[in-house]
């Protein structure tokens, strides 16, 4: 049996697919966009749970709404976190708790400008993770998130220090090709 | 609370200075973004909006369509259970052309997955994608899907469908934009 692929298909392509009801072209989306999403929704609420509701609540609306999009008005990740954000404070209005949004610091409100911006920076670059190799990934993460030094990395991944330069070189190359062009 | 990491130390000193400021633009919208949170375990599900009764009633409708074939088979590569499926006939339009539905048991969001196995239809001349439909009244009524072939023209495709199959009459593949039934029930 012949399974038919789109290679590389861009989000675009999968919204557009999306909108003709293809549960697999969901799927990936969803693949690509899951932790985004409720990157996004953490931001916002503060909560893991309610986070992780209102993460369903946002691909329930890319579901639905994957007919408005078109593709000459700007690439998919732009309508995604639109779409996304409003299904996020759509469940904010809803909610009968109080908003937990996180500030940058006791006693100062973000900018709402500086707040957005920041939301749309961690929404591309989350998004991007998702395309680095398995192997590459945790070079990332140890070395940025956990504050790992490339020597304790070698010794947590048991693997060579060369090895953890090479692939930080080469996932870092790969993330700028990725982001190349939205962020500049 | 830790310090950023150093480019330096990471990637090495020997980049030439386009790549490494490249390179540090990257690793300062990462410092920028945080991490990503941890993955969700549980799968978005999709919960259209219908009521008790219409669900209650397609089951129903299902589960004899399932009786009146004798017994639910089971798909061997996943072990879902196949409710009932439909075999297609290429139309004068594409000759040759088969395929097979398979339309599985309800999920827990209420819909109906299905698989759609194409054979003998070659890509369309326009590009476009094929697309099935429930038909009703010999007319177009509800999309399930669309899809492209190889150029074999096999296509396996994975569908899904949030409809009362006991409203519509029969399934048809035509090409996006056309009403040219290519391959009917």
């Amino acid at each position: 049996m012949h399974l038919v692929e789109i290679p590389e298909a861009t989000d675009g392509q999968l919204i557009v697919r999306i909108a003709r009801g293809d549960r697999g072209a969901f799927d990936e989306l969803h693949g690509r966009y899951a932790r985004a999403v409720l990157g996004l929704a953490l931001r916002r609420l503060g909560d893991r749970g309610r986070a992780e509701d209102a993460t369903q609540e946002a691909f329930v609306a890319i579901w639905r709404s994957a007919r408005t999009y078109d593709p000459a008005r700007g690439r998919g990740a732009a309508w995604l976190y639109a779409v996304a954000r409003n299904a996020i404070t759509d469940g904010l209005r809803r909610t009968p708790e109080p908003v937990a949004e996180l500030e940058d610091g006791p006693g100062r409100d973000p900018d709402p400008a500086d707040e957005a911006e920041a939301s749309w920076i961690a929404w591309r670059v989350h998004r991007a993770l998702e395309v680095l190799p398995d192997h590459e990934r945790p070079v990332v993460e140890l070395a940025y998130w956990r504050g790992l030094s490339q020597s304790e990395i070698a010794d947590v991944l048991a693997i060579p220090l060369g090895t953890v330069k090479t692939r930080t070189r080469s996932a870092l190359a790969r993330l700028a090709d990725e982001l190349d062009g939205e962020l500049g | 609370m830790r310090q950023p990491p150093n480019l330096d130390e990471l990637v090495g000193s020997d980049l030439d200075p386009q790549e490494r400021a490249r390179l540090e633009r990257v690793h300062d919208l990462l410092i920028a973004a945080g991490p990503p949170p941890e993955p969700l375990e549980a799968p978005v599900t999709l919960r259209p909006a219908r009521r008790r009764g219409a669900l209650l009633a397609l089951a129903a409708a299902v589960v004899v369509a399932a009786f009146a074939l004798g017994a639910a088979l089971v798909d061997g590569s996943s072990g879902r259970s196949v409710d009932f499926t439909e075999t297609m006939a290429g139309t004068a339009a594409a000759t040759g052309a088969t395929a097979s539905l398979a339309v599985f048991e309800i999920d827990e969001a209420g819909n109906w997955p299905m698989e759609l196995t194409v054979s003998g239809l070659p890509p369309s001349a326009s590009g476009r994608p094929f697309e099935l439909w429930l038909t009703r009244d010999g007319g177009l009524a509800a999309l399930c899907g669309g899809f492209f072939t190889n150029a074999d023209g096999w296509a396996t495709v994975p569908m899904n469908a949030p409809y009362r199959f006991d409203d519509f009459d029969g399934w048809v593949v035509i090409e996006e934009g056309s009403e040219t039934p290519l391959l009917t029930t």
